[in-house]
């Protein structure tokens, strides 16, 4: 009996210092689980979700303090893939946060812009070129349609530009292949 | 197995032959509308403004980029609108087109001469003549044929597809029977360019009055004119260079990579006139057939003619038409004639309607799988591709299918097989869009962040120190004033003691 005892004693202790060692020697920096939510999120910087961007959106869920369904550019389907991620039931996306809209960017109509670098400022993702006092763009790649800059301007020469297909980008639909 | 075959396709024979394949003329139009946008390398952009009057072969636009190329006027006239028109895509999304309305004069533009002899022109200027005459692969592919023949500078061997690309096109077949010479002469033009020391002229065994009239042309013993059986997709690059050499180009690899250059005989009658006869790309040979027209033909027409011209020269009937750009099998179907031909039409298809075949459920009969030339599982991709399984798909080597449609033919339940697939290909090209977007916004606003951060963080230590400095000072003018006091004070009580030792005197 004495042996047993001896045994499991001195294994015990041993597996302890493996994995007491696998702990600091494989110790995963960071929050996983925030990066896994981001890698979710639209990354569209908007704010909608009530928090300053996707990844303090992605943190606060990850903490237990935010809701999934608080972000209308991801969509239905971004709320559902949140729910899988977090293996919770899916909800409904809030309609208090605003409606999904189709993909655009903004564009400005330089000859209205007075330079006034509202919209740099508000801009999340420096998508905007100017100065002040100088007529400002868009650099409509960077764009993520997050319409931060639309009701900062005090001119209103911020428009919205829906993103269209083009010979490039078309991706047939299978609703049409199917039926012919 | 027979000489130079290859696993998969399927042997269909033209569904509507002709007894002699030729050429039939077909006069410069009324009008023209040329396609701006290029298969590779994105929209040209116009050289001349609305209402210039241009000359037949003179370049209206310019592509920049990587394979720069160019569009020219196919008749002389008046540019009459630079605007989006449909095109014959399967999206049905308008494109940047040019209109010339023409003045009956066909005046030709005043091109300068390569020199008298080709061969004394280095091989650079010679693809330089080809590029300026904006060349691309005539076969349906379109890439700009000098880039293919630069990035296979050096090749041992140089491939003429002579094979036409789908059943019932005959256009490669007309060329060769009308313009054997000027076909031979080609392909010397482009060994000149290319460096190959070897040639293989690769003609269906269906062809023979092809074949024939090529032999009595060849008096080159470096190119030798070979038979392969007749078989659909023997005209794709790889399987060619399969069949003939045995060389198998791995998936994400080009022929050049193996030094082999492979060019179509269109393409090839392109460079003659190009480089031997002056003459850009501005008109090209058509196949006009299907169940609808009364005589299948060969056209030569003008770059920009409307489908509608040339389809009435080969007698349709009255009946409802489904017309289609391209083979019976890879072809585009769209609604109407009022399209124009551009680079890569290679033929046209007028059918009388009949109602489409129903898709069934696929009950997994795997025939789909033996047909496949390139060794994939149809079947497998089908699956993943309806369920949007991108991941999967891709596992199972979604971009390396041709979209030949073979599949698409031998399946009994009459599944659009490889429709799915370049659904699925444009749905996994989106998605990669898509992730690298995302990817830079992340970035993009970590970025600014950090930036804030840091600026915020400079202009605190900005502050700190700036208040640092202003106390050093105060501390340090407090001591000078004291110094200055103490020497006052000294100075008072210097004085203090000359009046009194003064007095005391």
């Amino acid at each position: 009996m004495i042996e047993s005892v001896v045994i499991f004693s001195i294994l015990t202790l041993a597996l302890g210092l493996v994995l007491g060692y696998a702990a600091i020697r494989f110790k995963v920096e960071g929050n996983p689980l925030v990066d896994q939510i981001d890698a979710i999120l639209p990354q569209t910087q908007c704010g909608q979700c009530d928090f300053p961007g996707c990844r303090p959106y992605a943190q606060a869920l990850a903490k237990g303090e935010a809701q999934i369904n608080q972000c209308p550019p991801g969509g239905q389907e971004g709320a559902d893939a949140l729910a899988e991620l977090l293996d919770v039931e899916s909800l409904e996306l809030n309609a208090e946060h605003g409606e999904t809209k189709p993909g655009h960017v903004v564009y400005v109509d330089e000859k209205l812009c007075i330079g006034c670098t509202l919209c740099i400022q508000a801009c999340p993702v420096d998508a905007f070129v100017g100065s002040s006092k100088v007529m400002t763009t868009v650099i409509a790649k960077e764009c993520t349609g997050c319409d931060l800059c639309i009701p900062v301007c005090p001119v209103d020469c911020i428009y919205v530009k829906e993103l269209t297909p083009t010979l490039g980008t078309y991706v047939p639909s299978l609703g049409e292949i199917a039926h012919g | 197995m027979a000489r130079f075959a290859f696993k998969g396709g399927v042997h269909i024979p033209n569904p509507y032959p002709v007894r002699k394949s030729e050429i039939k003329q077909v006069p410069p139009p009324e009008q023209v509308v040329l396609l701006l946008q290029q298969r590779v390398g994105g929209e040209a952009k116009p050289c001349v403004k609305l209402g210039d009057r241009v000359l037949t072969g003179q370049i209206i636009a310019q592509t920049t980029g990587k394979f720069p190329t160019n569009v020219h006027a196919s008749i002389s006239g008046v540019i009459s609108a630079i605007e989006k028109r449909p095109i014959p895509h399967p999206s049905g999304i308008d494109a940047m087109c040019m209109v010339i309305d023409s003045d009956g004069k066909d005046e030709w533009i005043e091109i300068e001469k390569c020199d008298k002899e080709f061969l004394n022109c280095t091989p650079d200027k010679v693809i330089q003549r080809i590029r300026e005459a904006g060349i691309v692969g005539m076969g349906g592919a379109g890439f700009p044929t000098h880039a293919k023949i630069t990035n296979a500078q050096g090749a041992h061997t140089l491939i003429i597809n002579a094979t036409e690309c789908e059943p019932g096109i005959m256009c490669d077949d007309s060329l060769m029977q009308e313009y054997p010479r000027e076909i031979i002469r080609g392909i010397e033009v482009l060994m000149h360019a290319c460096g190959a020391k070897k040639v293989i002229v690769a003609i269906e065994d269906d062809k023979p009055e092809a074949l024939n009239s090529l032999l009595m042309y060849n008096f080159n013993n470096r190119i030798s004119i070979e038979q392969i059986p007749t078989k659909y997709t023997s005209g794709a690059e790889k399987l060619l260079i399969k069949a003939l050499l045995g060389i198998e180009i791995q998936s994400g690899a080009y022929a050049s990579d193996h030094g082999i250059l492979c060019q179509n005989v269109g393409t090839v009658k392109a460079i003659y006139d190009a480089v031997i006869d002056n003459k850009p790309l501005i008109s090209r040979v058509v196949t006009v057939t299907g169940s609808a027209v009364k005589s299948p033909r060969n056209y030569e027409a003008r770059l920009g003619t409307s489908f509608a011209q040339v389809v009435e020269s080969s007698e349709p009937n009255n009946q409802a038409h489904h017309i289609r750009m391209g083979g019976m099998m890879m072809g585009v179907d769209i609604p109407n004639a009022q399209y124009s031909i551009c680079k890569i039409t290679n033929c046209i298809f007028v059918n009388n309607k009949k109602p489409q075949p129903t898709v069934k459920e696929c009950i997994r009969c795997s025939a789909c799988a033996p047909v496949c030339p390139v060794n994939l599982l149809p079947q497998q991709l089908y699956w993943h591709s309806k369920s949007e399984n991108i991941e999967k798909a891709l596992e199972y080597n979604l971009t390396d299918c041709i979209e030949c449609g073979c599949c698409n033919y031998v399946c009994p339940s009459n599944i659009p097989l490889s429709e799915y697939f370049s659904f699925a290909k444009a749905l996994e090209r989106k998605l990669t869009r898509e992730e690298q977007r995302i990817d830079r916004s992340r970035e993009r606003f970590e970025f600014r962040e950090y930036r804030l951060e840091r600026n915020k963080k400079e202009r605190t230590e900005m502050m700190a120190a700036k208040k640092k400095a202003l106390k050093e000072k105060m501390a340090k003018d407090k001591e000078k004033d004291q110094e200055q006091k103490d020497k006052i004070a000294q100075a008072m009580a210097r004085v203090e003691q000359a009046k009194e030792d003064k007095n005391n005197a």
